[in-house]
């Protein structure tokens, strides 16, 4: 445990270790282990089909892992005294269910929370959703239900936001939104782990770069240091993944 | 606390639960109307017995709104995800919808009540109006549970709306063995109908203690699996 915290520490540290994951009788993880630290925004890389959104999904309690553990600050997430403050997640889609709308999946998450629905308004004007909050999800495009995911993960304002794929089929305004975002969420001292098999789209946004392949990590370090010798960090991944020298 | 209000708001913010309103008030009532003039001890009753169709959609819904996946050009994702990840307690979670459930079902099965036998104009019988409460809330509970086994809507909607209105399954298979008696809504409708076409006699207690044990241990099986397996 810290003892003593910086002021204005706000925690966040997410440390992965030795994580086992079977399914099917097929190992999809292997005793996989990183840490993504307050202040970085670390991009967990990898091929489709690697693992990551298995690992991200343990890491919030959603998946069960056979072995390992995936904790913030020393706790699983399910132990939380408070997930929403604490963590903010962007899995697949809006994950919103289609008949209700925007505004009213937010604000039941707030109550869950204890938040107030003032916060609703503010995280729909934070990711410019304020004037499709009456619209049904099921109307909404891929990227406004992107938006609307990011919008519930940032209602708590929390230390640590975990987004798998956030850059999946966003429009170029999208991504750069996304990536000036998170950029600044880094900036202010908070944890953002992102995960990707987009390696361009990322060398501009990441600080530190987990790369797993077939369940296994490849790679980790500063984005320096995973780039290496290599021209940028697409040609680096290419030759530490299946995609390249095996 | 929180759980159950945001539970309660997922429901009140989902047009298939105002469906599930509408059916539980305007089912019951509607057969009665229809049996207008058709005399007999549980005129109003047997009509409610038919009219849990609304709780059933309420029930199922309730938890197949959480697994309903977004179309693939949506990214596939589900609510279960967002839930989960707003309340991680699997158990608290569960706990908190089946409450939420239970919050609906029960002013609906009283109302549903109050106007059918204000169509029948028979005077209501208290004991038999909890048993009505009780029956309702039940068969939500059922669904719900279910549900939660099942992961989807369509299967355990179906099975169980054909089972109350087009062909009561239950009652058929109690001509082939008294056992079916005990199924769970053959015996909790003993809880406020007299006569039921069968030769077992079932009392009211039992039919309330037979319900009960079905919906204590299908609650108890889904929450096992739930908190089980991966959401």
């Amino acid at each position: 445990m810290r003892s003593r915290r910086p002021a204005g520490w706000l925690g966040g540290v997410i440390t992965i270790d030795g994580l086992v994951k079977r399914r099917g009788g097929k190992e999809i993880l292997a005793g996989i282990g990183f840490e993504a630290r307050p202040g970085r925004v670390t991009g967990f890389l990898g091929p489709n089909g690697a693992g990551k959104s298995s690992t991200l999904r343990i890491l919030l309690g959603l998946d069960r892992a056979q072995a390992g553990t995936a904790l913030v600050d020393g706790v699983p997430y399910p132990a939380l005294p408070d997930p929403v403050r604490t963590v903010g997640a962007v899995l697949d889609g809006s994950g919103a269910h289609r008949s209700r709308t925007g505004r009213a999946h937010l604000r039941w998450v707030a109550r869950s929370a204890g938040l107030p629905p003032s916060r609703v308004e503010e995280v729909l004007a934070l990711v410019g959703l304020a004037d499709a909050a009456r619209k049904r999800v099921g109307g909404y495009s891929l990227g406004m239900g992107r938006r609307l995911a990011l919008a519930t993960a940032l209602l708590g304002d929390p230390a640590v936001l975990i987004l798998d794929e956030p850059l999946n089929g966003l429009d170029p305004e999208g991504i750069r939104f996304v990536r000036t975002f998170l950029r600044d969420r880094a900036r202010s001292g908070r944890t953002v782990l992102l995960s990707s098999h987009l390696m361009g789209e990322l060398a501009e946004t990441v600080d530190d770069v987990v790369v797993i392949d077939h369940g296994r990590i490849v790679a980790t370090g500063t984005l320096a240091e995973v780039t290496g010798a290599h021209r940028n960090l697409e040609d680096a991944f290419f030759a530490l993944t299946s995609g390249g020298g095996r | 606390m929180r759980a159950v209000t945001a539970e309660l708001a997922k429901l009140a913010t989902l047009p298939s639960v105002w469906l599930a309103t509408l059916l539980a008030l305007v089912v019951p009532t509607g057969i009665a109307l229809l049996n207008r003039g058709v005399p007999g001890p549980d005129r109003g009753y047997q009509e409610l017995a038919f009219g849990v169709m609304g709780v059933i959609v309420l029930g199922v819904v309730a938890v197949s709104s959480e697994y309903l996946a977004e179309g693939a050009d949506a990214g596939g994702g589900r609510q279960l995800t967002t839930s989960l990840t707003a309340v991680p307690s699997r158990l608290r979670f569960l706990a908190a919808k089946a409450l939420a459930v239970v919050l609906v079902a029960v002013p609906l099965a009283f109302a549903a009540t109050a106007v059918t036998m204000a169509v029948v104009q028979v005077r209501l019988d208290l004991g038999r109006l909890a048993g009505v409460v009780c029956y309702w809330t039940y068969t939500a509970l059922l669904a719900f549970a279910i549900t939660v086994l099942l992961r989807h809507g369509i299967v355990p909607l179906t099975v169980l709306l054909v089972n109350t209105s087009v062909v009561s399954v239950t009652y058929l298979l109690t001509k082939v063995t008294p056992l079916a008696n005990y199924f769970p809504d053959m015996a909790g409708v003993r809880m406020f109908v007299g006569k039921v076409a069968t030769d077992v006699v079932i009392t009211p207690l039992v039919g309330l203690l037979v319900m009960s044990a079905w919906v204590a241990g299908l609650l108890a099986v889904a929450g096992a699996v739930f908190v089980r397996r991966d959401a």
